[in-house]
């Protein structure tokens, strides 16, 4: 009975009323921000005195915000290719292979996902010291694959899994070469998981801030760096509108990903 | 007694309008073994869904002892369940599970221990005290859950095709089970099934549903021997219809014409019918004879399709020569088989008082 | 290339196979396996060879505060996280579709938002002369605004705030997976719901419970971003002392043993977590 909503009777109200307050509690900050991010006040009094579009004016009159952004959508767009590419190849190799300790590359493979991200960022940051890599595109793209790779390894190697193989041996039985039957067969049919870890490694690269901290220099720094530093002098109104830009983003990759969810089922 | 054990009162049962039970209506006497018996969708699971109060229905009243069960919420109404499903706690030993109603009741620890041996005693899972629900087989999971459901001594125990998930020749063995632990205990059973030959076996009454109502209620030979309608001489027993006309009716007797002119008068009637409606004529594959020498004297003429070897008895499937299959089963060793071959023309008989006519 | 390499012959070469993991591998040997042991043998070379950092990591009272605070920080969250995402998690499997799709999309949303972001959201909702100080003064709760950030408070609500989501989410597939029919038993022997919630529920869910706790626990022991910006600098936490050391100190051996540290209880935990539920979630 505590698993049929229509007969918990009181108990039905009480849940219902938790769920909202907890979707409220989730929700608060995110409509807050946009609220204020149209505010008039700078000392983000809320309910705000007056509306205003400056502080996204502001936003799009410094060069620096732009450039941030730009650095880390071409971070983002090279992790998000790599990992899938690397992430394919090895998630091939983990479910097709059957070589001894196959299931401790695997788990190796996942590991940097459940490390303190703290510790790898100050580990890499010292190696990259020494190789000359911090502060350049190479060093990010690198960096965050390999916390990347994790998404991509566990999205692919769990849609492999999932296709029946049969199917691909019937393709090259038809005449197609081993080749050709993975790209015409089997890619399209792990589609789902080729999307799942392009978003997945997208969003840990664009979203990371750790690693990126660390390895920021006064000349590249990616958005979540600039945030970070600019929080760190004050909390203006500037910070709220591209927060909403970056929310609006979310909501845009969420729908994406529904409607591609809701295609393949078709 | 002015009143019955468990009544059932004009019960109604709509989910968006549509009705899954739309009247039924049964006296229970106290001790019995009743079986709610149908296909899917008959609404004897729904009536018993709602007698354990998982349900309200839209109209009507249950009644124990005269008393409305009907507010009483489900762990109140002090009825033991036995599921389709297993549903024993899977994170609970076989004892804890049938300790666990005594256990929400607050009884005694001494008291609990008791009982707990008494019921493995009684479905023989005696030792089994500390395993746990999922390295049993089906069959011992059911029987704990009976264990379970009768601990607290139900005054009434419902059993919703309990062993629907089992394999046939453990179904038969935990039949002959429940009948047991019935007669021991004297509980008052309510049991839906499907399976015909389950509810034959097992049950004092049974109560035939079919599109939300109750068909026919009466012991299996009832049934059997009279069936109401259609539907409870099709699902109660083999049977085939022939379809006819109806000639004549007196005295609760039918007249038909069959279609190439052949009239049979003394057939039981079931139901309203005027001279010249269309009927049904059914008759029991055990009960129909065959005669390989063909057609004759009120025999109905038709031809053998098949033959087939079912161990103990011969099925022999004929046509009616106006297309209606007709089949007739022979035990084994019976001389006509040896000179029936397929294609042969025969002739069918039948004695009118067994056979039945449906409007 | 390894594809092509695949084209010519897949079957009955094991090596191709393990070929094809190559690229994956060196890039976690080179740039994470090989730079994390630099950082950790470092914690016994330098500034000479010897443990003394660690005698001194754990020697000293102002470390064991933040030791202590990772700890009361980390619990605190994991508690809350539970105490609110249980309900949810429960009411989500069985609530109609169309509300539970609804709360489905804000949990996600609330994840998927970019984190420095969430947290700005608090830091602001959260100051002295923030909307939460406001609305409680404005009900005549309190009298003065609470000290709400820059401090432990501050970093559980922000970190409260971003773990709900990872409790709610496996432990709805848990809760989804028990046969309503269980439970159904369960009422009909007479349990109340309150027996059934604690004697059959709970502990069906116990699976998703502990591995969810220990998974925002593990989480919550090596975060960075929030407590730097909601507990400020006096309450410090285990990842920022790290970073501390690195950046401000140049202390890599200090760093170095601060990282092994949080290293080991995390893999001792993760390892517990494995033991327990198996490889799965």
């Amino acid at each position: 009975m505590l698993l049929n909503f229509d007969s918990l009777g009181s108990w039905r109200w009480v849940l219902t009323i938790i769920v909202v307050m907890v979707a409220a509690f989730l929700l608060l900050p995110i409509v807050f921000i946009a609220a204020l991010s149209f505010g008039s006040s700078q000392w983000l009094i809320f309910p705000p005195p007056g509306w205003t579009t400056k502080w996204y004016h502001d936003l799009f009159a410094d060069p620096s915000w732009l450039k941030a952004a730009w650095t880390s959508l071409r971070i983002a767009v090279a992790v998000s290719f790599l990992s899938v590419l690397i992430g394919l190849v090895a998630s091939f190799g983990l479910v097709r292979g059957s070589f001894p300790g196959r299931a401790f590359l695997r788990g190796l493979f996942i590991t940097p996902m459940i490390l303190p991200v703290v510790v790898l960022a100050v580990a890499i940051y010292a190696f990259f010291l020494r190789i000359g890599l911090n502060g350049t595109v190479a060093g990010f793209v690198i960096a965050h694959l390999v916390v990347a790779l994790p998404f991509s390894i566990l999205a692919l190697t769990t849609a492999l899994e999932e296709f029946d193989r049969s199917i691909e041996d019937a393709a090259v039985l038809c005449g197609a070469s081993p080749f050709e039957a993975k790209l015409r067969i089997t890619l399209p049919s792990i589609s789902h998981g080729l999307f799942a870890a392009a978003i997945f490694s997208f969003l840990t690269s664009w979203d990371e801030v750790v690693l990126a901290i660390f390895m920021a220099s006064p000349t590249l720094q990616t958005l979540p760096v600039k945030i970070w530093s600019t929080l760190r002098q004050d909390l203006t109104p500037v910070i709220a509108a591209a927060s909403t830009l970056l929310i609006c983003l979310t909501i845009i990759l969420m729908l994406i990903a529904a409607a591609v969810k809701k295609g393949l089922k078709k | 007694m002015t009143h019955p054990f468990l009544e059932i009162r004009g019960i109604r049962k709509e989910y968006a309008m549509i009705p899954a039970v739309r009247d039924v209506s049964l006296n229970i006497r106290k001790g019995e073994f009743m079986t709610f018996l149908g296909p899917s969708g008959s609404g004897k699971s729904t009536t018993l869904f709602i007698l354990a109060g998982f349900q309200d229905p839209t109209a009507g009243d249950i009644l124990l002892e005269g008393k409305s069960l009907l507010s009483t919420p489900s762990q109140h109404r002090n009825i033991g369940m036995v599921f389709q499903r297993y549903t024993l706690f899977p994170h609970l030993t076989v004892a804890e599970n049938i300790a666990f109603p005594l256990k929400v009741r607050r009884w005694p620890k001494a008291r609990i221990e008791a009982k707990v041996a008494e019921m493995l005693r009684l479905v023989r899972l005696e030792g089994f005290e500390t395993r746990k629900p999922a390295t049993m087989s089906g069959g011992q999971q059911q029987r704990v859950a009976l264990a379970r459901a009768l601990a607290y001594d139900p005054p009434v125990l419902l059993m919703d095709e309990p062993l629907s998930a089992l394999d046939k020749r453990l179904r038969e063995e935990i039949q002959v089970e429940i009948r047991r632990i019935h007669q021991q205990t004297g509980v008052t059973i309510l049991y839906v099934t499907h399976d015909q030959e389950e509810a034959l076996r097992m049950s004092d009454r049974i109560a035939v549903f079919s599109k939300g109502v109750i068909d026919q209620v009466g012991t299996g030979e009832e049934l059997y021997a009279n069936p109401a309608t259609r539907f409870v001489a099709g699902f109660i027993g083999d049977s085939d219809f022939i379809d006819c006309e109806l000639r004549g009716a007196a005295g609760g007797k039918a007249k038909v014409a069959l279609k190439d002119g052949l009239e049979i008068g003394g057939i039981p009637l079931h139901g309203e019918g005027k001279p010249g409606a269309r009927v049904a004529l059914m008759l029991r594959p055990e009960r129909t004879r065959i005669d390989p020498a063909g057609a004759s004297g009120g025999a109905i003429p038709a031809v053998v399709t098949d033959i087939t070897f079912l161990g103990s008895n011969v099925h022999v499937a004929t046509e009616t020569e106006t297309g209606a299959p007709v089949s007739v089963r022979l035990p084994f060793g019976h001389p006509s088989i040896s000179a029936l071959a397929r294609g042969q023309k025969v002739g069918l008989g039948f004695d009118p008082a067994e056979a039945h006519v449906f409007s | 290339m390894a594809l092509l390499t695949l084209s010519r012959s897949s079957v009955g070469l094991p090596g191709r196979n393990l070929l094809l993991t190559l690229p994956a591998l060196l890039l976690v040997v080179f740039f994470f396996l090989l730079p994390v042991a630099i950082l950790l043998s470092r914690s016994v070379t330098e500034p000479t060879l010897g443990l003394h950092n660690y005698v001194e990591l754990l020697g000293s009272p102002t470390y064991l505060k933040i030791f202590y605070n990772t700890f009361l920080v980390s619990s605190l969250v994991t508690i809350i996280s539970l105490l609110i995402g249980f309900p949810v998690a429960w009411a989500l499997a069985i609530m109609p579709r169309g509300l539970s799709s609804v709360v489905f999309a804000i949990l996600l949303l609330s994840m998927w938002t970019n984190l420095l972001a969430r947290t700005y959201a608090w830091m602001v909702l959260l100051q002295r002369t923030g909307v939460i100080n406001k609305t409680l003064m404005g009900l005549g709760i309190i009298d003065q605004p609470l000290q709400l950030v820059n401090n432990l408070v501050g970093v559980t609500i922000g970190m409260t705030y971003i773990m709900v989501p990872f409790i709610v989410i496996p432990l709805h597939g848990v809760i989804r997976k028990i046969d309503p029919a269980i439970l159904q038993a369960a009422a009909l022997c007479g349990a109340s719901r309150w027996q059934a919630l604690r004697m059959v529920l709970i502990p069906l869910a116990r699976p998703g419970i502990f591995s969810g706790a220990l998974m925002v626990f593990v989480m919550s022991l090596g975060y960075f971003v929030t407590p730097a910006l909601l507990g400020g600098t006096a309450n410090m936490m285990l990842a920022e002392l790290i970073a501390q050391f690195v950046q401000s100190l140049l202390n890599w051996g200090m760093g170095g043993a601060a990282a092994l540290v949080l290293l080991s209880v995390t893999m001792a935990l993760y390892i517990l977590q494995v033991r327990l539920f198996g490889a799965k979630g």
